[in-house]
C-alpha cells in the first residue's frame, strides 16, 4: 500500500501547492473582488470605457488568481503551463476575430453612417 | 519496504516519458481545448451583440442579483473543491467527501438558479433559442457552461459515492485533482461569462 501510496502524493510528482490558508485568503479576495464589480455597475456617472476596461481587469485578475491558486498551475510543470496558456490565447484571438469580422466593438463606439 | 518503494514509484504507469502524470496532462490539453471552444461561443455572442431585429434585449431580461448569487456560488464551490483535495492529501477521507458533497450541491444550486433564469426568460419575457440572434447565442453559450457544470456535479457525486463504499484514499489523489482542474475551469469559464455577457454594458 505505501509505495503506492508514495507514488500518488503530489509532493512525488514535483507539484507541491498553496496552503489551505492561501486558500481562504484567495477565497476571500474573489469574494471581495466580485462584489466590488457588481457595485461597479450601479456607480453612476462612470464613463462607459472605463467601466468596461474595469470590470474586464478585475476578472482577469479573478481568473489568474483561480488558475494560479487553486488549479495549482503556478507550482506546476512548465508544459502544462504552456498546454493551457496557449490554446488560451488562440482563444482570446478567436474572439478579437470574431468581433472585428462583425464590427462588434466594447470600449469604442460604433461607428455612424 | 523501501527497496520496493523506489521500483513502485519508477514504474507507475500513469506518470510518461516526461515524468509527468498522463491523466493530469489529459486534462489539461482537454481544458486548452475548452477554452478555444468556449472563446468561439463568447466571440458569437459579442459579435452578434446589439445587432438582433427583435425581442428583448439583455438589460430588459437580465437579473444580475440572481447571477451574481451564482457566480458566488461557483466561486465557494471551488474553495470547496481545493479543501477537499488537501484533506485527500492527508488521508481525511471523510472530510474530504463532505467538501466534494459541498461543491456538488453548489454546483447542483448553480443549475437549478439556471433553469430558473431559462424558464423566466422563456415564460416571462419572451425569449427563447430561436427569437433574436441575442437568444440563440446567449442560451447556447450560457446553456453549454450549465452542461459542463451538470457534468462536474455528477462526477463528484461519483466520486463521493467511491468514498463512502470506502475506495477512495490518499492514493487517489491525483484521480481528484483532474476531478477538480475540470470543476475550477467551469468556474473561471463563468468568471468569463458573468463579466462579459451579464455585466458589461
Amino acid at each position: 500500500m505505501e509505495p503506492h501510496a508514495a507514488a500518488a502524493a503530489p509532493a512525488a510528482h514535483g507539484a507541491a501547492h498553496a496552503s489551505v490558508r492561501t486558500y481562504v485568503n484567495v477565497a476571500i479576495v474573489l469574494a471581495i473582488v466580485t462584489a466590488v464589480e457588481v457595485t461597479t455597475l450601479y456607480v453612476p456617472g462612470i464613463p462607459k470605457s472605463l467601466l468596461v476596461t474595469s470590470l474586464l481587469l478585475m476578472s482577469a485578475l479573478k481568473f489568474f488568481l483561480v488558475v494560479g491558486f487553486f488549479m495549482h498551475l503556478r507550482y506546476d510543470a512548465n508544459v502544462m503551463r504552456t498546454l493551457f496558456v496557449g490554446p488560451l490565447l488562440i482563444a482570446i484571438l478567436i474572439i478579437l476575430a470574431l468581433m472585428a469580422l462583425f464590427s462588434a466593438y466594447i470600449l469604442l463606439p460604433r461607428p455612424t453612417l | 519496504m523501501a527497496d520496493h518503494a523506489i521500483p513502485h514509484a519508477v514504474h507507475d504507469p500513469n506518470i510518461g516519458t516526461t515524468g509527468l502524470d498522463n491523466r493530469k496532462m489529459g486534462m489539461w490539453i482537454f481544458l486548452g481545448s475548452d477554452c478555444m471552444f468556449f472563446g468561439s461561443l463568447i466571440g458569437t455572442y459579442l459579435a452578434y451583440k446589439g445587432k438582433s431585429l427583435s425581442g428583448p434585449t439583455p438589460y430588459e431580461v437580465f437579473n444580475i442579483p440572481l447571477t451574481s448569487y451564482s457566480a458566488a456560488l461557483l466561486l465557494a464551490s471551488s474553495l470547496t473543491m481545493v479543501l477537499a483535495l488537501a484533506a485527500l492529501e492527508h488521508n481525511r477521507v471523510r472530510t474530504a467527501a463532505l467538501w466534494l458533497l459541498a461543491t456538488a450541491l453548489m454546483g447542483l444550486h448553480f443549475v437549478l438558479n439556471q433553469v430558473y433564469e431559462f424558464y423566466t426568460f422563456a415564460t416571462h419575457e419572451g425569449l427563447r433559442l430561436g427569437t433574436s440572434l441575442f437568444g440563440s447565442s446567449f442560451f447556447v453559450l450560457t446553456g453549454f457552461h450549465g452542461a459542463h457544470v451538470t457534468g462536474g456535479v455528477i462526477w463528484l457525486l461519483l466520486i463521493v459515492s467511491l468514498a463512502m463504499r470506502g475506495k477512495l484514499d490518499r492514493r487517489d489523489y491525483t484521480k481528484v485533482e483532474v476531478a477538480g482542474l475540470y470543476w475550477h475551469f467551469v468556474d473561471i469559464v463563468w468568471i468569463a461569462i458573468f463579466t462579459i455577457i451579464y455585466l458589461i454594458p
